[in-house]
């Protein structure tokens, strides 16, 4: 990428954060993301979870106790899950408008006019929306681990990872988003699909036990399909508790499948993008 | 600098449900001229623009700035644009957007630090506009934040749509002063505007859209001189007013003063003789001109015959 190239890229992403900034969508995230750390860090100080902690510390033992690693994780587990589920239909709300804001007739003229490809400006905007929701993961998640670490001296991996399973998923999702808006210039249609394929991933995972209840191979393959192709965030929420609980992943296909979703969801954006009139 | 600015050929646009809404549109705006784009509404004039901006793909034709195939966006570059009906993001000052959009166009930081107050000042706009949010500017600052925007990066062809829509008469004044300014300097204006009178002053060439079509293109002096001539006499006797009335096309009495119109040179030169025979003093002689508006009605009315359809 030449210098030029990088001014706009830096510029455009800079935008969706000052328009995340003046939708609230920004402070609203990081507003909620302290809040949960303030109430992790003084949970930490109450006398029975120091108490707790100083116990299973005691006989000059350096690692922390088995039970102490065990409730620390199941604790990471939960606030990955919240955030995975809760947080993730909170960043798909707030991204939505930030996408179709960009297609406004008067505002998506000026941008076309300047000497930028229209790939670049989505991309651009694609980058910088996933970038407002990743820095709250990261920041939520990060400080979180080190408010574990400090406590308890637990300093798994495993949710830090989690955070990167997190972003990778709400970046499928955003792909959606940006199909959606291209195609419908409508941040309601946007959601709507997004949410219909979130609460579709559950019922799909369950392949084997509806593939078993039908009858016709027809129906049984179209459900293959879907399972294959959707995106499958049910199933890489099972990923993340693995891998925050230190088990071993039973399958990485999931990640891959979903990705390759988004990859062809994001280019189907481009492509339309490229051929629309405004 | 290549010879053309802009240059179409054939350019069309036909949307979904089969509505032509430009037709074959062919035109050349020379490098450092200022061009006026006139039409009625719908008539296709935003459209065009749109496809020569690559907003709109055109469903067949070709359009090149300076020489360049419009579609690429490197031809871009030396484009300022103004839309018609901009919705600039209200939650950025003006500085914001004039150091956002300078970035699009290939601005390092630096430059567009040094052009902002610059830009800003050849607009009008004061200090104070600079870190106000664009959500509580005037229709009218608006508009001028909107053309400092377009001139950010010193442009060498300047699309403007409607520039003057919701200022004020002086800020008018100021804006047309501001595109003299930069017509001086060798800038390219292609003017899209409904206000006829200032196309008539600002534009050396213009071209006029009707329904999709190009219905009339050519120099606005040329376009607007008449082919019938003026006399203008002090005191007549009525006799011979009487004889020359019958010559003239049209009569209008002015304080002291009496106007003769005729539609031939010999009719004006035949009067102009009997006048100075009969004693009277000849105050001017010249050739009446048309409005631009004048011509503009004159091509898009529809001919009796087309209305009688």
């Amino acid at each position: 990428m030449n210098a030029t190239a990088w001014t706009a890229t830096v510029a455009l992403i800079r935008d969706t954060f000052r328009e995340a900034f003046a939708r609230r969508v920004f402070w609203g995230f990081f507003g909620a993301a302290t809040v949960i750390l303030l109430f992790l860090w003084f949970i930490s100080r109450i006398d029975v979870v120091q108490g707790a902690n100083a116990s299973a510390l005691l006989m000059g033992r350096n690692q922390p106790s088995p039970d102490v690693e065990l409730m620390v994780r199941q604790t990471q587990s939960f606030i990955a899950m919240i955030l995975y589920y809760a947080g993730m239909g909170l960043a798909v709300f707030a991204s939505a408008g930030l996408v179709s804001a960009m297609f406004e007739p008067g505002r998506i003229e000026l941008l076309l006019s300047k000497p930028v490809s229209r790939t670049h400006l989505l991309l651009g905007r694609y980058a910088g929306n996933l970038l407002v929701v990743a820095t709250n993961i990261i920041y939520l998640v990060g400080g979180s681990w080190i408010i574990f670490g400090l406590k308890t001296g637990v300093w798994g991996a495993g949710f830090l990872l989690s955070s990167l399973c997190t972003i990778f998923v709400f970046s499928v999702l955003l792909s959606v988003i940006v199909l959606v808006g291209v195609v419908w210039d409508s941040a309601a249609i946007a959601i709507m699909v997004t949410f219909a394929l979130m609460i579709a991933a559950p019922i799909l995972a369950q392949e084997q036990t509806i593939v078993r209840l039908l009858s016709s191979e027809f129906s049984r393959d179209v459900v293959r399909v879907l399972h294959f192709c959707l995106p499958r965030t049910s199933e890489i929420s099972d990923i993340v508790k693995q891998l925050i609980m230190g088990q071993p992943v039973r399958s990485w296909e999931p990640m891959w499948t979903t990705g390759a979703f988004g990859a062809a969801v994001l280019w189907l954006g481009i492509r339309e993008f490229r051929r629309r009139s405004y | 600098m290549a010879e053309f600015a802009i240059e179409t050929d054939g350019l069309t646009k036909v949307f979904p449900g089969g509505l032509r809404a430009v037709d074959e549109v062919s035109i050349r705006v020379q490098s450092g001229s200022t061009f006026g784009l006139l039409g009625a509404n719908g008539a296709g004039k935003t459209t065009f623009v749109k496809m020569l901006l690559s907003c709109c793909e055109p469903t067949s034709g070709d359009a090149k700035i300076f020489g360049n195939n419009a579609r690429r966006p490197e031809s871009r570059r030396s484009v300022g644009y103004l839309p018609e009906n901009h919705r600039f993001p209200t939650y950025m000052t003006g500085w914001d957007m004039l150091d956002f959009y300078g970035a699009l166009s290939g601005m390092d930081g630096s430059a567009r630090k040094r052009r902002i107050p610059e830009v800003l000042e050849l607009v009008g706009l004061d200090e104070r506009a600079h870190h106000l949010r664009l959500g509580k500017y005037s229709k009218g600052m608006l508009q001028r934040v909107g053309l400092a925007q377009a001139l950010m990066h010193s442009p060498s062809l300047l699309v403007l749509d409607e520039p003057s829509d919701g200022v004020d008469p002086v800020g008018r004044k100021q804006i047309r002063d501001v595109l003299q300014e930069l017509e001086r300097k060798g800038v390219t204006v292609f003017l899209n505007s409904h206000l006829l009178a200032e196309v008539e002053v600002f534009c050396r060439d213009v071209a006029i859209i009707q329904k999709g079509k190009l219905a009339l293109t050519g120099n606005v002096q040329d376009l607007t001189r008449g082919s019938g001539y003026r006399v203008e006499v002090s005191e007549v006797p009525e006799a011979l007013r009487t004889e020359v009335r019958g010559l003239a096309s049209g009569e209008t009495e002015g304080t002291g003063t009496i106007q003769w119109m005729f539609g031939s040179r010999e009719a004006a030169n035949g009067a102009v003789d009997r006048l100075r025979a009969g004693g009277c003093e000849i105050e001017s002689l010249s050739r009446t001109r048309s409005t631009l508006e004048e011509v503009f009605i004159r091509t898009v009315q529809p001919t009796k015959s087309e209305a009688g359809q």
